[in-house]
């Protein structure tokens, strides 16, 4: 059986990839599970897609531990935790990134085991798939490294799974999934079929054991103000809105009423301050300070300058 | 609104109440509008809440709120907020509570349930006369479950029961008018946008009684097809185009709180959402903008 896991944000088709992908293995006559997963049904959230493929019947259910595959489309999750890149893989499993960095780049800063390949978008930026794209593009380089299903199966399957959208996004995205079919060429059947776990192999849950308290004891979030704080929505953004506070003019208002999440307070001096841990990334703030004083960077970029985030 | 002590942008909130981390979408208008709304409500509030969005900024165990959540089926918010209301009276009344633990009751519904199914709940709270704050925030469509058409939906919009080539054939509700011919203590049309104009309209609901119900404009950029950075430029133009009328309903009187000097054509509104894209691509549809610009033309014909 292959057991394939998608990994990317909301917005980028992942679903999507997975039903073209679960699609495209059904036309070369398998036997296909596909369902996507999401926590927050938001754009830019963590969203995973599995697929599962078999010629037998497929017994197996519920989310893919041991991925014979691992495809990211956006390399901004790799060091997010919540979005759980790295689990349960293993030296059989083929790591597929959509990324700038190389092969080597990821091979170092992961340290795994896994094969790990990457897909980079195209040069020229005219050729770049739009955000919803994204997905098909690795669509497209997974099925030629699964290695069984050809391009008229995965043409097929685009053209069922997008034909409301039109004749003009069903050509795009056919585009982009051919173009990374071709790319991965040498590669071709690099996926192995993982074999069939019995029920011994299964890992057990990992229960803790809590004592029975007083709900006050043990539920003390029931009487909490505001705890949605403890959700760290800030990995949800790709781009980070910076702050020079040489141009800011310390209006008061405009960032901190405008932000919709309530991530941006006065500090003492008058000056805004932008806490990152749950920034969604919206850029209204970047949109509308009127001296322009906040720009927005790439997060993978942010993460590695760690820009100054207290005022002067 | 003349005593209110908002007079200028600087006398709004700079810190906030409402809390971080809720899993609304990057951009959303309508949580623009309830935290600058919340900011100026406060703690001492209970919110009652039909089915939408916004149902998921208090699921088990995390809130944004400083207070308590009440979540009723999609048709009853006004009818739970009875219920609280009673309560919070009847302890009052019996010493079981201090007057000054007394809570605020508002409604929090989107607009599927206050332009359609919660409308006759509503109707029937302000016939009571109930002591209720209701706010709405309209993403004029069924948002949460990827926007289907709603009664606030806009003509001509697309939706995902929309699909046809000229978008949704029927007609935005006029919420306003409808509850203001119940004759509330007050109606107020809002928009996160516009934090002063809706700040002033929340201060002064504060000091009302009675039932006092509040529209806040909500772009939705997932809804509505835009890029989440732009929900204030969105909002700006819902009402620099006359779209969006700002206005209170207070005292038998309609007043409108901010009325554009020189409106900008409808269409710059309409162009930057992909909502409405069919209006423009593959050609123009000249008719259908000039419909809907004269609609807009013959609203304000007799205003000020």
């Amino acid at each position: 059986m292959y057991r394939i896991r998608f990994h990317g944000r909301g917005g980028q088709g992942i679903k999507t990839a997975g039903r073209i992908l679960g699609n495209a293995f059904f036309h070369e006559g398998f036997q296909v599970q596909d369902a996507p997963r999401y926590g927050a049904e938001r754009r830019g959230a963590p969203i995973f897609a599995y697929v599962r493929a078999s010629r037998d019947v497929i017994h197996e259910r519920g989310i893919i531990r041991h991925p014979d595959l691992v495809v990211v489309a956006d390399d901004s999750l790799v060091p997010v935790p919540a979005a759980g890149i790295l689990e349960g893989i293993s030296r059989r499993t083929v790591l597929l990134v959509y990324s700038h960095d190389t092969d080597a780049t990821w091979q170092a800063r992961l340290s795994t085991s896994a094969k790990i390949l990457v897909l980079p978008p195209p040069k020229k930026p005219t050729e770049v798939p739009e955000q919803g794209s994204v997905g098909a593009a690795c669509v497209g380089a997974a099925a030629r490294l699964i290695g069984v299903i050809s391009a008229d199966a995965l043409r097929r399957a685009i053209e069922d799974e997008l034909a409301d959208a039109g004749p003009v996004v069903v050509r795009e995205n056919v585009h982009y999934a051919l173009d990374a079919y071709e790319y991965v060429g040498e590669h071709q059947g690099l996926v192995k079929e993982g074999g069939e776990p019995s029920a011994r192999d299964y890992e057990r849950p990992a229960w803790i054991s809590l004592p029975f308290e007083d709900a006050r004891v043990s539920a003390p979030a029931i009487y909490a103000a505001a705890t949605s704080v403890e959700v760290r929505t800030g990995l949800w953004r790709t781009l980070r809105p910076v702050i020079d506070y040489a141009r800011c003019n310390r209006c008061w208002w405009v960032c901190g009423s405008f932000c919709p999440d309530s991530a941006i307070d006065l500090g003492d001096q008058g000056y805004p301050q932008i806490d990152y841990d749950h920034c969604k990334g919206c850029m209204i703030c970047v949109a509308q300070c009127p001296p322009h004083a906040i720009s927005a960077i790439p997060e993978t970029d942010a993460e590695q300058e760690q820009p100054a985030e207290i005022e002067p | 609104m003349n005593e209110s002590h908002l007079r200028r942008m600087k006398d709004l909130p700079s810190t906030h109440l409402l809390g971080a981390g809720t899993p609304m979408c990057a951009g959303c208008g309508g949580l623009q509008a309830l935290h600058e709304i919340y900011d100026l409500l406060g703690a001492k509030t209970v919110f009652v809440n039909a089915a939408g969005c916004m149902t998921l900024l208090s699921v088990y165990p995390f809130t944004p709120f400083r207070g308590s959540w009440l979540y009723t089926a999609m048709a009853s918010a006004p009818a739970g907020a009875q219920g609280v209301r009673d309560a919070l009276d009847i302890l009052i009344q019996k010493r079981r509570i201090g007057r000054e633990e007394d809570l605020e009751t508002v409604v929090l519904t989107g607009d599927g349930a206050a332009y359609g199914m919660g409308l006759s709940a509503t109707s029937a709270a302000i016939e009571r006369n109930l002591d209720f704050l209701y706010i709405c925030y309209d993403n004029e469509g069924y948002g949460n479950t990827g926007q289907q058409y709603s009664g606030a939906t806009p003509h001509a919009a697309k939706t995902s029961t929309s699909t046809g080539p000229s978008g949704y054939a029927g007609d935005k509700k006029d919420l306003f008018a409808i509850w203001a011919a119940h004759r509330p203590a007050y109606v107020a049309t809002v928009i996160g946008a516009e934090p002063l104009d809706l700040a002033r309209k929340i201060e002064a609901a504060k000091q009302l009684r009675g039932p006092r119900l509040i529209i806040a404009l909500a772009p939705c950029p997932v809804g509505w097809g835009y890029s989440p950075e732009e929900t204030v430029n969105v909002g700006k133009l819902a009402v620099k185009t006359g779209i969006w009328p700002l206005k209170e309903y207070i005292d038998g009187h309609v007043i409108h709180t901010k009325v554009p000097r020189s409106r900008l054509p409808v269409e710059d509104y309409l162009k930057v959402q992909n909502r409405f894209a069919h209006l423009f691509t593959p050609q123009r549809d000249e008719a259908m903008l000039v419909s809907l610009q004269t609609k807009v033309d013959d609203y304000w014909k007799n205003i000020a």
